[in-house]
């Protein structure tokens, strides 16, 4: 479960807070999709959710542990996939892989086992021995995608995770998202697309200025709006009207 | 023009990493004032050092020659030696700049003609060697000015000859470089030619210093310079007399006042001009093609192995352990990384170590050097040992840039669950590794020289240890004070850090100071233990404690 209280982020160089307030809780079992345009705080909330940033004000809670207070238990029931895939260009992709399970203490079975299966899924399992370098952008981020389930968390926080992607791993990492859900753990990720949101989500939560300006089902955001439009129409209303308040 | 001019500044803010304009309104930043000034003073100190040896080989050569009236023959040396300078700096330079990255291909996609793209490479380049060329002559004009007098259009004949000679050497290491990378495949990676180039670099610096330290010895010697280096049977004065573009500068400058020198500059400037308008006119289509596939890659596939390949690869290992093999890994991989950090405790011994083989009997049997060597064996000579070591075991700016270079991945490492403090400390780890081995380098290299005893050399060994930990450790608190968080290239994160430069100076710092007050005060063997020996490794644990909790407290402010 997740759990953000109150966050707050004003970075050094701004006098703008890039999240303001911000509460949202995740349950066991839920897919969330977070949304929002570019700018409006999206990366800056995960940041804080996984421990990259540290909030002005605010609690986050990752299983009912305080991330503060004991950020190492909590991130070990993270799973995070960055939304920049530009990572450690001169490891080979099972060095990566070995380093990021050392990092969880993930036992050698599993670590075997899980990487043969997600490498598998994704079409990468061939390229293993290569450079991460030599790898296309869509290749970084599904072994991103793999090493973020070596140590099967509780909580699976994907940043754009779609970006990349062809078709065929799009559709697989869905079902996987799907699969997780079903099996009780949280899926929290964020997307500019909104037709996988749609499709995906138990709930959404759309950010706009750092604001969250709505969250709960897709039914309860068309009830609230008195449309009957697609998500994609519904963020824009949402969005323009947030523009609008500002203006 | 407009496109070749903008292309040029382009080219020229990226090679040279150039500021931008400041926007109006914009504050003093004493930081940003303060690198300025830091890199002002290294700019002077290398200057300074290049025109000391420059100077020094032009005004013996001059005064060896001067008493046989062949005086002039220095300015026909300057002109080959300007060469082939520039020529040498310049095709590595062309090398390594051949291809930038992946912006050039959108060059390839724009309307920009071929020439323009090549012609503002070729002029951006040029700009660095000119100035070499201009620097390197004119030590040869001031002591030419200095001594003989001559007319002042001996400066201006001097300056253009200057500004003209890196022309046609630029032009032919294009003219070699655009066809190979036409069919060699395998140079069409960044990688592969920074390696090349590399290897290149290390044979060209290993020949000259090989060069230097022998004739270093016979510059007193007039009647030697002047057979081997100057004399109308020298092999460089040959050399001039059968390249136009220095005996043109050779003419121009022997009588600067008359027409026949106007007449050979004017020679001087179409035969340099001709090289590049030949290769810009004849090879930039052929360049614009070479740079389509550069950087391809080509991944290897495991195919029915894949299985065997993960269980034999995928073992579990301490967390730590996995932390110091990926800084391994990440640095020694990345070729700019390992060229400027733990290659220098090979480079460094390298070049004294030729030294040393060159001059070794010399320097023992000098009668002059008896007393010094008497020194050294009696009790300096472990201080010289370990201050060797210290400089060795301190240069390879592992931890004085270890945050820094990590900065693209740091969003991710932090979301890992492992503390700050572990995490740096893997660093340290990595950095004192290297230090060990170069402590071991550069004490054994002097204990080697000078015969120092199994005792001096031991104590060397161990202070040098001690400080190069410390060192090491300072330049970890540095980088995590002050890492270089934002950078497209490498170069950024490691040779243009602040950080490595104030650790190299620190390091020389403390090893000069170090060596004054051991000599100053005849230090025995007891107070040197204690002061290079115990004392830096008590301030070693006392900033090693502390500073877990530092890394924390800043990793968790850094904004990243």
């Amino acid at each position: 479960m997740i759990e953000l209280s109150g966050i707050s982020k004003t970075y050094a160089k701004s006098a703008v807070k890039a999240v303001d307030g911000l509460s949202v809780t995740v349950k066991d079992g839920e897919i969330f999709g977070f949304l929002g345009p570019n700018g409006a705080g999206k990366t800056t909330t995960i940041k804080a959710l996984t421990g990259v940033l540290k909030a002005d004000e605010g609690a986050v809670r990752i299983d009912g542990l305080d991330l503060a207070a004991d950020p190492i238990a909590a991130k070990r029931r993270i799973g995070y996939v960055t939304d920049n895939p530009e990572l450690f260009a001169r490891l080979r992709a099972a060095e990566y892989l070995n380093f990021v399970a050392d990092v969880y203490g993930v036992g050698d079975a599993e670590r075997r086992e899980r990487t043969a299966r997600y490498a598998s899924l994704f079409g990468i399992k061939d390229a293993l021995a290569a450079s991460i370098g030599s790898f296309s952008h869509g290749m970084k981020q599904k072994l991103l995608v793999t090493a973020s389930l070596l140590h099967d968390p509780s909580n699976w926080i994907l940043d754009e995770p779609m970006v990349g992607l062809d078709p065929k791993s799009a559709f697989n990492l869905k079902e996987l998202m799907r699969e997780r859900a079903a099996a009780g753990k949280t899926v929290f990720f964020s997307t500019h697309v909104m037709e996988v949101a749609e499709k995906l989500c138990d709930r959404l939560a759309i950010i706009n200025r750092g604001k969250i300006v709505f969250m709960g089902t897709l039914a309860e955001l068309k009830a609230q709006r008195g449309a009957d439009g697609s998500l994609e129409k519904l963020f824009l209303e949402l969005v323009d009207d947030g523009e609008g308040a500002q203006a | 023009m407009r496109v070749f001019l903008s292309l040029t500044g382009l080219y020229l803010k990226s090679f040279y990493n150039l500021p931008g304009k400041a926007s109006k309104g914009t504050k003093f930043d004493p930081k940003a004032a303060l690198k300025a000034l830091g890199i002002g003073l290294l700019i002077v100190l290398v200057v300074g050092q290049m025109g000391f040896l420059f100077g020094a080989s032009n005004l013996a050569t001059y005064e060896a020659l001067a008493p046989l009236g062949l005086q002039g023959i220095v300015l026909l040396n300057v002109a080959v030696i300007a060469t082939i300078l520039t020529l040498a700096i310049g095709f590595l330079t062309a090398l390594s700049t051949y291809f930038m990255n992946d912006m050039e291909l959108q060059f390839l996609a724009m309307p920009i003609k071929p020439r323009q793209l090549f012609a503002a490479k070729f002029a951006a380049i040029y700009v660095s060697e000119a100035a070499i060329s201009v620097f390197f002559v004119a030590t040869a004009l001031v002591i030419f000015g200095v001594k003989e007098a001559p007319h002042p259009l001996f400066y201006v004949w001097g300056l253009l000859a200057a500004l003209l000679l890196p022309l046609p050497a630029l032009a032919v290491s294009y003219l070699i470089q655009i066809p190979l990378m036409g069919f060699a495949r395998f140079l069409k990676n960044k990688q592969a030619i920074l390696i090349i180039g590399g290897v290149i670099g290390l044979v060209l610096a290993v020949g000259f210093n090989i060069y230097y330290q022998s004739i270093l010895g016979r510059l007193q010697d007039p009647a030697w310079i002047a057979a081997h280096m100057a004399g109308p049977e020298a092999l460089l004065t040959k050399l001039g007399q059968a390249y136009p573009p220095a005996y043109l500068t050779w003419r121009a400058l022997s009588s600067p006042a008359g027409w026949d020198a106007a007449l050979s500059l004017l020679g001087l400037a179409a035969v340099c001009l001709a090289g590049p308008a030949l290769a810009i006119l004849g090879l930039s289509g052929r360049y614009a093609k070479s740079l389509v596939g550069f950087n391809e890659s080509h991944i290897k596939k495991l195919g029915a192995g894949a299985d065997a390949f993960l269980r034999a690869r995928l073992v579990r290992r301490p967390a730590f352990l996995s932390l110091v093999a990926r800084e391994l890994r990440m640095m020694n991989r990345e070729p700019m990384y390992m060229l400027n950090g733990p290659f220098t405790i090979v480079i460094g011994p390298l070049i004294i170590g030729i030294m040393l083989v060159v001059q070794r009997d010399a320097f023992l049997n000098d009668p002059d050097m008896a007393g010094v060597l008497a020194m050294l064996r009696g009790g300096a000579g472990a201080v010289v040992a370990a201050l060797s070591g210290v400089f060795l075991g301190s240069a390879t700016s592992i931890t004085c840039t270890s945050l820094s270079r990590d900065a693209k991945a740091l969003p991710y490492l932090k979301s890992l669950p492992i503390s700050a403090g572990r995490y740096m400390l893997a660093k340290l780890v990595h950095g004192l590794v290297f230090a060990a081995l170069g402590s071991a380098m550069g004490v054994g290299l002097v204990a080697y020289a000078v015969r120092l005893s199994f005792i001096d050399g031991a104590a060397a060994l161990g202070a040098s240890l001690a400080m190069s930990a410390l060192l090491n450790l300072g330049g970890l608190w540095l980088d995590t004070a002050n890492p270089r968080l934002r950078w497209d290239n490498p170069i950024a994160a490691m040779k243009q850090n602040p950080n490595a430069v104030i650790a190299i100076f620190g390091a020389m710092g403390l090893a000069g100071g170090g060596g004054y007050l051991a000599f100053a005060t005849g230090m025995g063997t007891g107070a040197f233990a204690l002061w290079f020996g115990l004392v830096p490794a008590a301030a070693f644990v006392a900033l090693l404690l502390p500073y877990p909790r530092y890394a924390a407290r800043r990793l968790a402010a850094m904004e990243i």
